[in-house]
């Protein structure tokens, strides 16, 4: 009895009846598949029958297991190889997301820099458009006649004909990845940067410190803690990248555990891609694992203060307008000439000939004739595409609602209920999904939902699964935003109504989500913004019927059909801007918040 | 022993005049206090001083040097200017142990090891810190937090001191006792210091002078007594003194050769200035300010009031009593409780009485009160 009134009594607070619902539901749509997909990789498959002797598909095998790990050659080739190729070119990638986004952060909270509203927004461009199109563009630019066909702008305009080093492979890969993440280390760190009390720094400069000794003992020992963070977030997105090293590496076979799985998921083995994507979860959870002890142990040096604003700037002096300068034109090239090059290749004919006589619109407006590209239409007349691109603001609008109001909901309770194991059991699921690569988090969907499971109906091929497998995978920015605007709001805002008898759900929709409206909606933003550029999570799980932008993109590619694909890419790259552009105007919120001045 | 002026100086943030046009001397070896409301300028000032803020116009002077000058384009970096500065939130730094924290600043004037761990014990056991010297900040109270800024600020032996509020984040108790240390600090290291408070009690008691600011101007700067006894305008009146100044409206009604009689409150009061001669016309409006303690509560009293409420604090008792529409507070030494709506009589005693200028604020004379 005694038991049963705690029960009742603990299930009647609304953060505790959230935190058991998400419990459940977050294991059953994170952990289960875990399992299931881990089961998956000892049971003989249909198409192996013949591989695998005398067995039945479903019988039990070690079979998977001792082909990826500890047999000799092919072992080399699926995936020691592809791991090695990983792991390096996510470090060096890391490398220069930091070293870039570091320098900028501290150019734009410390010095006197020229132009820095403008450097803050363009710089962030990379990170807002999909990671592959800064690779698209590295084609455009510099292609040689490894592939086929014609060469890239960089040839036609120098005659310099690009070795395959510098056109395919670790050094384009690492150079894109790290250009794409440089905004993201930027922001993190230009964040702390600028919370960081700027007394500390005037403490040590009125003590005489020299601009360098306060840079190595103050500012860095400081913030080394983030960085270090940062540096572990973006190992873990290089690490998933699917699309950078499908367009950079596959010309010359560099490949990598995201390019392998979805060679094997696409095979006939995917009992292999199962087990290389156990393995990419697990080095995400170590990477995550490795966070927490960070910040753990390292004391966290959050500072609060009123008076940051009035920092004292660096005076660059004679480098003041050089330094700006060659920011700038750096940030031209990376940021705004790959979008001009999607447009001239998609007005040209024939591919590697860029004189006016060669111009078309046959490729955006064009009827279709069957010696291009297989007779489609020009892309703004084609059906599909617009089919593709309502498909993608469908889904991502869907995924978008589904994950911000979750995760709005998630901050709550995970705030309210702090410190129970219940709440940092859901606290770690509800991160969970962060972690684990989206590419083998589709495959994960794919093996457990084309079947039954439990009341389910088979789910492969449906909308609803790619609702399901966004949402779920959007909903750590969500969970974060939600925590973030909660641990700011003091509780006795919401017990002031607790007093007053207003009703749970009214003093969410009338106190706490207008109080704290940015950062909430910045949880339904970050979602739609990542759902519509959204490549590897969903190429594996698309079928024809509900074929979205990206995953269209991706095949056009394929085929090689440049124009179109180029074509398709500014589509989508003016689409996110401009959703992008729309939200920031309606909501105030954006991505660089704050650090630009 | 350094001096620091200040010559016209103004900063401007964008639009919005945060200093203007101020002038400073302040002598070696004083303890100046810069005073007033949030948003006067006094936080600026101290910054302009230290060389972490940059004046728009002016020129600051540190000990014949001069460290700022916006027509000669000379502005010294603060490594400079020898000055040390105290933050308000302390801004220690969060990895680095006290000890650490303290031998930072020695180290760049490169001693050698002995004398700087001679040097960092000397102040572990000037500011009572020793036991804590291997923690970090996060380990320490607000109070013990405070004792290593000042020993990390002292610790090169700046021959000028910047406070800005150095107490404001301490409980009230340990405030009074760090004030007692500041002071003797003061006296043991011979040094100027500059202190930003918005406590009007602060400044009474520790400086030797004090600046009141508003609006980026300063209203006054005189040795705190003066300005508690002849305070320069309404606003400074109002401003020091705890509990505050009693003001009450009137209009002069006629001006004999040394006594002049004023119509307030519906009461019929003459004022005769204490020293010198006052200009007054007919029929002028006027302010006339009484300090809570001139203000004598008794049976015999010339005017009838009413008690509004008692506050009795042990020590002393503040009494607020109604004349007509009128509000007047009174301090009584010792505890006396009266009851609410009880009827008493008062007497202005005293010749500190001050009268202002209605219209411009600006004090006019001091001297006695009478019925």
């Amino acid at each position: 009895m005694k038991l049963g009134n705690r029960a009742a009594s603990f299930i009647r607070k609304p953060h505790n009846l959230i935190l058991v619902l998400l419990a459940v539901s977050l294991f059953f749509l994170t952990l289960v598949p875990l399992i299931s997909l881990a089961w998956d990789t000892f049971l003989v498959h249909p198409s192996e029958v013949m591989t695998v002797k005398g067995t039945q598909p479903g019988d039990y095998t070690l079979f998977h297991w001792k082909k990826v790990f500890l047999s000799g050659l092919t072992s080399q080739n699926l995936f020691w190889t592809p791991l090695w190729n990983t792991v390096l070119t996510a470090l060096a990638s890391c490398l220069i997301a930091i070293l870039l986004g570091g320098v900028l952060a501290w150019l734009v909270t410390r010095s006197d820099l020229r132009w820095k509203s403008f450097i803050s927004v363009v710089f962030i461009f990379p990170y807002v458009l999909p990671s592959w199109t800064l690779a698209m563009a590295w084609i455009n630019f510099f292609k040689n006649r490894l592939v086929g066909g014609a060469t890239g702008l960089f040839t036609a305009l120098t005659g310099i004909e690009t070795p395959d080093w510098f056109a395919y492979g670790f050094f384009p890969i690492v150079i894109v990845q790290g250009l794409h993440y440089a905004p993201f280390a930027y922001i993190l760190i230009g964040g702390i940067l600028r919370n960081m009390d700027a007394n500390l720094e005037e403490a040590a400069t009125l003590l005489k410190a020299s601009r360098f000794r306060i840079l190595r003992r103050v500012t860095l020992p400081i913030v080394t803690p983030s960085v270090l963070s940062t540096f572990l977030l973006v190992f873990s997105s290089c690490m998933s990248s699917f699309a950078v090293p499908a367009f950079l590496g596959t010309p010359v076979r560099f490949q990598v555990l995201t390019t392998q799985l979805y060679r094997t998921l696409n095979g006939l083995n995917p009992g292999y891609g199962y087990i290389i994507a156990l393995v990419m979860i697990l080095m995400g959870t170590i990477i995550l694992a490795a966070n927490q002890w960070f910040v753990g142990t390292r004391k966290s040096f959050t500072t609060v203060t009123g008076k940051s604003s009035n920092i004292s700037l660096v005076k660059l002096r004679l480098f003041r307008t050089p330094v700006s300068l060659v920011i700038v034109i750096f940030l031209a090239l990376v940021s705004i000439l790959p979008l001009l090059s999607f447009a001239l290749e998609s007005f040209i004919m024939a591919p590697g000939d860029y004189s006016v006589t060669n111009l078309t619109t046959v490729f955006w407006v064009g009827s279709g004739s069957v010696d291009i590209g297989g007779g489609e239409p020009g892309i703004l007349l084609n059906k599909y595409i617009w089919i593709g691109l309502w498909n993608s603001i469908r889904l991502s609008l869907v995924v978008a609602l589904v994950a911000g109001t979750v995760g709005g909901l998630a901050g709550y309770a995970i705030v309210r209920g702090r410190g129970t194991a219940l709440t940092s059991f859901v606290s770690n699921l509800a991160f969970f999904p962060y972690l684990m690569p989206s590419m083998a988090f589709g495959a994960i969907y794919l093996s457990l939902f084309s079947k039954p499971v439990l009341f389910l109906p088979p789910l492969y091929g449906t909308f609803a699964l790619l609702v399901m497998v966004g949402a779920v995978k959007y909903l750590p920015f969500a969970s974060r935003a939600g925590t973030n605007a909660m641990l700011q709001l003091s509780g006795e805002i919401e017990e002031a109504g607790v007093m007053l008898g207003i009703p749970w759900w009214k003093r969410m929709v009338r106190i706490i989500f207008p109080i704290q409206k940015a950062s909430f909606l910045s949880g339904y933003m970050l979602p739609f913004i990542s759902c519509m550029r959204e490549l590897a999570l969903f190429v594996i799980l698309i079928v024809p019927a509900n074929r979205v932008l990206t995953t269209m993109l991706f095949q056009y590619n394929e085929k090689g059909w440049n124009q179109y694909a180029n074509a398709i890419n500014l589509l989508i790259v003016l689409v996110v801007l401009g959703f992008n552009w729309a939200l920031n105007k309606a909501t105030g919120a954006s991505l660089d918040k704050g650090i630009g001045g | 022993m350094p001096s620091i002026t200040l010559r016209v100086v103004t900063k401007r943030f964008g639009k919005f005049v945060a200093v203007d046009q101020v002038d400073l001397d302040i002598q070696d070896g004083a303890f100046v206090t810069l005073l007033g409301p949030s948003g006067c300028g006094k936080t600026t000032t101290l910054r302009m001083i230290a060389g972490l803020e940059s004046p728009d116009e002016g020129e600051i002077i540190i000990d014949g040097k001069t460290v700022f000058s916006s027509e000669r384009g000379i502005d010294v970096p603060p490594d400079k200017r020898d000055v040390g500065f105290l933050f308000q939130n302390y801004a220690l730094w969060p990895h680095m142990t006290v000890e650490k924290n303290i031998s930072f600043g020695i180290e760049n004037l490169k001693w050698d090891s002995a004398r700087i761990k001679a040097r960092v014990a000397e102040l572990l056991a000037t500011l009572k810190i020793e036991q804590f010297s291997k923690r970090y900040p996060s380990e320490l109270s607000g109070g013990q937090q405070q004792r290593v800024a000042i020993a990390r600020t002292l610790a090169t032996a700046p021959r000028v001191l910047l406070m800005d509020e150095p107490l404001s984040n301490l409980d009230a108790k340990l405030r009074t006792e760090m004030r007692t240390e500041l002071k003797r600090l003061h006296v043991e290291t011979g040094s100027t210091f500059v202190y930003v408070t918005h406590d009007q009690l602060e400044a009474m008691t520790l400086s030797t002078r004090t600046c009141l600011m508003k609006e980026g101007r300063v209203q006054q700067y005189a040795p705190p007594l003066e300005i508690y006894n002849e305070p320069a305008n309404i606003f400074v009146a109002d401003f020091v003194g705890n509990p505050t100044m009693n003001f009450i409206a009137g209009t002069v009604r006629s001006v004999d050769l040394d006594s002049i009689k004023i119509e307030a409150a519906a009461m019929s009061l003459s004022f005769t200035p204490g020293s010198g001669s006052v200009t007054l016309g007919e029929d002028q409006t006027v302010v006339l300010g009484v300090r809570p303690e001139y203000l004598r509560i008794g049976t015999g009293g010339a005017i009838g009031a009413m008690v509004y409420s008692t506050l009795p604090s042990g020590m002393e008792t503040i009494v607020k009593i109604k004349v007509g529409e009128q509000f007047l507070t009174s301090v009584v030494f010792g505890a006396i409780d009266f009851l609410v709506n009880e009827a008493v009589s008062f007497d202005f005693i005293g010749n500190r009485c001050v009268l202002f200028d209605a219209e411009s604020g600006r004090r006019l004379a001091s001297g006695n009160l009478e019925t």
